[in-house]
């Protein structure tokens, strides 16, 4: 077990380092450097410019800037934000917690409705109702995240305007809310975003569970089960859901990528200020640094994530759990 | 947002309609007021700022010297009126000007403001390091010279109508002990930048990103504290979410309505709107000069007839009516209606296809492919236009110009770029062609820098086609250098008679900017060259308050001040 | 409907068995009705697509009235509205499907044949190479291929669409190729190829002539999948301004027209992406099909 964890562990160091190797790449390949159309200021001179080159080693042989790239990843440096006049590790320092306070909430959310849709399926496999459920499902799963959040936008604060437009905060009252005001101020702007992500996941979710629950009830021991008399609702509950959870661990890891895509439109469209948004912004403004960041803080969060499912899993599964 | 681009200028034309004039009760002061924007501000340095709401905000923060009148008049000193500067003293030969300042101005942290403050604004805006936009705007004022410390002198090169103007429109003061130990490259990164201390009627409280900008009344002003306590800009990340703020109630106010707006607003009862004759023209600006080599002409554009057959081709009245309804004007030419030396009744080039169709078949331009495309020499009448992704409005002005010109055989690659982007390559002077807007200031003189030749040469000019025409640049010397208003009036229009029939533009529309705002504020006078300017009159009566304006002055704590100073 | 058959023939290579197993599940999930809706809704749209010039009612650049006809709501004549520009929104969606449905089908060419290629090398070679490769994918797959992409776009503004339909090809090979490398493993040692080796065939004909063909169900499914995938995150890149770029219309790009204006021209954010949900759930069905008709088989 232990030596699993540590393989586990090197091979998502490895996979790190690869990404930094594929992101300095993508630095290098470009056209022109990219500092060059960040400094839009006319009255900035060549002096400063190249200045700035050198502090970012862009006049070193490439091998150089490579040990000098992976080394300041290594101490967290990502660069500077031209955008923000702040360093990027500070810009999305700041917007990270947003963007996995949302996808926490959708995480949670997706997996109680997504199993819940597909037992509800399952216990009544075959019936309009599960047709009707799958159908939702796909066409849910179908949508394109942007257009979703578009549509949930366009409904619930234009034509019904029970939601605030976007941001995390009312902009120009947050500040002065009591403790209890400032909560209810932040749920109130949470609850589309969160939401519309949660619909998006769930459809996923309960399109995957319905099948992992399919698969198991043709099982020995739901056979079994059914010939001690269980009834088909306490077969789902007892045996069926049970073994069918197991791959929900592995499927919490698969989503992130998913949830993190989806994040970043839900978070440009109802300008919910976290990493996708930051990013986002910093395509418009070329911000090349905050772009790369983004790049490399959303595959290690997708890296851990899916070590983190396969560690679990291998704690959670008996079969692993004696190697 | 980012779009547009600020480069101060001003006009003449009043706008009047003082909607709510001051009400003798005393309780008018207080409350909050609430403004809906689309974009940060770029930088909260007044010598380094380019956005607008850069510009709105430090102009709260920051006072000058000095600030121009309401008729905008630009020559001398008349209409202007005291702000840090209580009283000034012209030396006999106007070589020189002494500003005295006010003794009770003091910084937001409490210390006074000195005449080493006006000497260290000046100097550090001049220092090439900085990088200054302003830089080039204040060429006239050699320097500043501090005999005491309630006395900044500046002197200047030679006499002009402008110097004053030229002195204290362009820069507010910033505090030397503030910034002199920061290095001027690293002023936009610094802590100091994003803490800004100044002397005006608002300090600052805080700048969330993408999120708001909040100042409060700076009570013990030396002017007096400010009607609204608190100002807040409510940063949305595009114009649409800027409107459903402000048609919803969250903000008070929203600077720019566009023409299918105006129903919406209309239904609702509770809000106003309200035109501002703002100084900015749009035009599609040719490149003059071959963009792979600036010494030859530009194989199209170089072509002075051909540029007219161009414009011949574009019919502009239509285009400014499907954009901005009824919301703008065609543009007379580098220039706006609001300065009392433009001409409102300017020759134009009319609206003419057949003939423009005419002029280019004699030019060799004809059409022999089957795609209607005209072409000489086997090379096609095709440019790219490049416009600013982030303005809406400029790129459907590309679109419609796309079609106009296809009906005369040109074809027009439409390229949107990121605004910094479109920037850069304007600098490096390597585009075809763009669609460009400038927001101009109160002095007719920016055309030196922006269509003269005195900016086409330097990279860091504005001339970005590098139209160059002696006798336009000497028309409008002449006009900058006269002191009465009729001359400078007949040499301007010389000067813009010149350059339409050049050319070297599309001129295409002048926008008239309609504010919309709530009923429930006092508006004061909308200055053209800047609607903000009166803010601090603004005010709200007592029975209209709503939760928002009463909440406390500020939540947190202003920024900590030295020991031994005291704040109200 | 032949063409989409004779499309996925002709990417496949020449050397395949004549009872195409694509033949056998086309035929297993016309069977089932879903599927069968699916297939026709997804025939009508390719349909419509391809005879785009002859269905359309507007030339979907045509400018007819900047000032009359602009910003029109959805009417009799404009079914689905007019742009800013007083283009015709059914008209572009018309065209724009051609363009979205070429894009995403090119783009899943590239993919698969990538994809494959570098699944059945590994899978086929095995050992430390095996290894490299897959630690190499592993590090692609945990990039998540919207932010790779946007990092590569960004890298290079203004592509031409077949950059574009590269790129997209070029990052949506990586989990096709797994499934692939373990096919092959498993097949390696299976009866039928050690018996071929028992007869002294190249490994380079056992990989064509007995691998391959085994391959073409997952690969079916993936492809179908993966259009779906490039429709839209094509869409989506189109909408943040770094996809298609104009005057071309596609679903995303109309979209985007719309973008900033959203309350105001709903119908332009409505029409092209209803177009867009029904093309990519009738792919999701026929592939959910086809991956049941490949297993029953």
């Amino acid at each position: 077990m232990l030596r699993y964890i540590a393989q586990r562990l090197a091979q998502a160091a490895v996979i790190v380092a690869i990404v930094a190797a594929i992101t300095f790449a993508l630095i290098h390949l470009a056209p022109g450097d990219p500092f060059s159309a960040v400094m839009d200021n006319p009255n900035v001179s060549e002096t400063v410019r190249q200045t700035l080159r050198a502090q970012y080693g862009l006049d070193r042989p490439l091998p150089e800037q490579f040990v000098r790239y992976v080394s300041s990843l290594a101490h967290g440096e990502l660069g500077w934000s031209f955008s923000h006049e702040r360093p990027v590790r500070e810009v999305l320092g700041r917007a990270l917690p947003n963007t996995l306070l949302l996808m926490g909430v959708a995480l949670v959310g997706s997996f109680t409705l997504g199993i819940l849709i597909a037992l509800i399926q399952v216990a009544r496999r075959g019936s309009v109702t599960d047709q009707v459920l799958s159908g939702l499902s796909l066409f849910f799963f179908s949508m394109p995240d942007f257009w979703l959040a578009i549509l949930a936008l366009l409904t619930f604060t234009y034509w019904l305007p029970i939601f605030p437009v976007g941001g995390a905060v009312d902009p120009v009252m947050h500040e002065y809310l009591g403790l209890g005001g400032r909560l209810v101020d932040r749920l109130r702007h949470l609850a589309l975003p969160a939401l519309t992500l949660t619909v998006l996941a769930s459809a996923a979710v309960a399109r995957y569970q319905r099948a992992a629950l399919l698969d198991v009830l043709p099982a020995d021991y739901i056979r079994t089960a059914r010939l001690k008399g269980l009834t088909e609702r306490e077969i789902l509950r007892r045996h069926a859901l049970r073994n069918a959870l197991l791959p929900i661990i592995s499927l919490v890891g698969l989503s992130f990528p998913a949830l993190l895509t989806g994040a970043f439109f839900v978070e440009k469209i109802f300008a919910w200020p976290g990493m996708g948004y930051a990013v986002v912004n910093a395509i418009g403004t070329r911000d090349y640094p905050l772009v790369v960041g983004g790049v490399i803080i959303g595959s290690i969060m997708v890296t851990l994530g899916s070590l983190l499912s396969d560690l679990l899993y291998a704690l959670a599964d008996p079969r692993l759990r004696s190697h | 947002m980012a779009a547009m681009r600020y480069a101060r200028l001003l006009c003449a034309l009043v706008v009047c309609g003082c909607v709510g004039t001051e009400s003798p009760s005393a309780n008018n002061t207080g409350g909050t007021l609430a403004i809906s924007t689309g974009g940060d501000p770029d930088v909260l340095i007044p010598s380094l700022v380019q956005s607008v709401q850069g510009a709105q905000i430090t102009d709260m923060i920051y006072d000058r010297l000095a600030d121009i009148g309401d008729s905008l008049n630009i020559v001398n000193d008349k209409g202007f009126t005291p702000r840090l500067a209580d009283h000034w003293t012209w030396s006999a030969d106007s070589l020189s000007i002494a500003f005295h300042i006010n003794q009770k101005a003091k910084w937001h942290d409490g210390l006074p403001v000195r005449s080493s403050d006006v000497r260290f604004t000046i100097a550090s805006t001049k220092d090439s390091a900085l990088g200054s936009p302003a830089a080039p705007l204040i060429s006239s004022i050699d320097s500043v010279s501090t005999p005491d410390s309630a006395t900044a002198v500046y002197w200047f090169h030679a006499r002009s109508p402008q110097q004053f103007y030229d002195a204290v429109y362009q820069l507010p003061i910033i505090p030397e002990h503030v910034w002199k130990n920061i290095p001027p490259a690293g002023w936009r990164a610094s802590d100091a930048a994003k803490n800004p201390v100044g002397s005006g009627q608002y300090r600052f409280v805080r700048w969330i990103p993408r999120a708001a900008v909040e100042l409060v009344a700076d009570t013990t002003n030396y002017r007096g504290a400010p009607k609204f306590s608190r100002l807040i800009w409510s940063i949305a990340p595009d114009f649409s979410t800027a409107l459903t703020r402000f048609l919803s109630g969250e903000t008070d106010f929203l600077e720019q309505l566009r023409p299918e707006n105006l129903a919406e607003v209309a239904k609702h009862p509770e809000l106003r709107t309200k035109q501002n004759h703002a100084l900015q023209y749009q035009f599609t600006q040719f490149n003059l000069r071959d963009p792979a080599n600036h010494a030859r002409p530009h194989p199209i554009f170089g072509n002075r007839e051909l540029r007219r057959a161009l414009t011949m081709a574009t019919d502009r009245a239509t285009l400014v009516r499907s954009v901005f309804d009824t919301l703008a004007l065609s543009a007379l030419g580098p220039t706006v209606r609001a300065y009392p030396t433009t001409d409102p009744n300017l020759p134009q080039i009319p609206f003419d296809l057949p003939r423009a169709r005419q002029i280019l078949d004699s030019l060799g331009w004809r059409v022999t492919t089957s795609d209607s495309v005209r072409s000489r020499n086997g090379r096609p009448l095709e440019f790219t236009l490049s416009v600013p992704s982030s303005s809406k409005v400029r790129v459907q002005l590309a679109v419609l110009l796309q079609e106009q010109l296809r009906q005369a055989g040109v074809k027009v690659n439409v390229e949107q770029l990121d605004f910094p982007v479109l920037v850069e390559k304007m600098r490096k002077r390597a585009f075809d062609a763009s669609i460009g807007q400038w927001n101009t200031q109160p002095s007719p003189g920016a055309v030196r820098g922006s269509w003269g030749t005195a900016g086409s040469r330097a990279t860091s000019g504005n001339n970005y086609g590098s139209y160059e025409n002696p006798v336009f640049d000497a028309y409008v010397d002449s006009a900058l250098s006269s002191f009465e208003p009729a001359t400078r009036k007949a040499y301007f229009t010389k000067a813009y008679e010149t350059i339409i029939q050049d050319a070297p533009a599309i001129w295409l529309a002048e926008p008239i900017q309609t504010v919309g705002y709530h009923s429930r504020l006092q508006l004061a006078t909308m200055r053209p060259d800047a609607w903000w300017a009166h803010i601090p009159e603004w005010w709200i009566p007592a029975d209209k308050r709503i939760p928002r304006d009463n909440a406390p002055p500020s939540a947190t704590p202003a920024p900590a001040l030295p020991a031994g100073q005291k704040t109200p | 409907m032949p063409w989409q058959t004779q499309d996925f023939a002709a990417t496949s290579g020449p050397t395949w068995p004549r009872e195409s197993p694509l033949a056998l599940g086309v035929r297993r999930i016309l069977r089932k009705p879903s599927s069968r809706v699916a297939f026709f809704v997804l025939g009508v749209i390719v349909l419509v697509g391809l005879l785009a010039p002859l269905v359309a009612p507007y030339n979907p650049a045509a400018q007819p009235d900047i000032v009359g006809l602009k910003d029109l709501p959805p009417s009799l004549a404009h079914p689905f509205g007019t742009d800013p520009y007083s283009r015709d929104v059914l008209s572009r969606v018309i065209f724009g499907a051609r363009v979205s449905l070429m894009i995403g089908v090119l783009a899943t060419i590239v993919s698969l044949t990538v994809g494959v290629a570098y699944g059945a090398i590994a899978g086929y070679a095995g050992g430390v190479l095996d290894a490299v490769m897959m630690r190499v994918l592993d590090a692609f797959l945990s990039i998540p291929r919207l932010l790779l992409l946007i990092g590569v776009l960004v890298a290079w503004p203004r592509l031409s669409i077949g950059a574009l339909v590269l790129f997209l090809g070029l990052t949506g090979w990586f989990g096709l190729s797994r499934i692939v490398r373990g096919q092959v493993l498993a097949l390696k040692h299976a009866e039928f190829v050690t018996a071929a080796q028992a007869l002294g065939a190249s490994r380079r004909r056992i990989l064509w002539r007995h691998l391959l063909p085994n391959l073409v169900s997952p690969i079916v499914v993936a492809a179908t999948l993966g259009v779906a995938h490039v429709i839209v995150l094509e869409a989506g890149l189109s909408y943040l301004g770094i996809g298609v770029p104009q005057p071309l219309a596609s679903w995303g790009n109309i979209i985007q027209d719309g973008a900033d204006q959203v309350a105001t021209l709903w119908w332009m954010s409505l029409f092209p992406g209803l177009f867009m949900v029904l093309t990519v759930m009738t792919l999701n069905i026929l592939a959910e099909a086809l991956s049941d008709a490949y297993e029953r088989r």
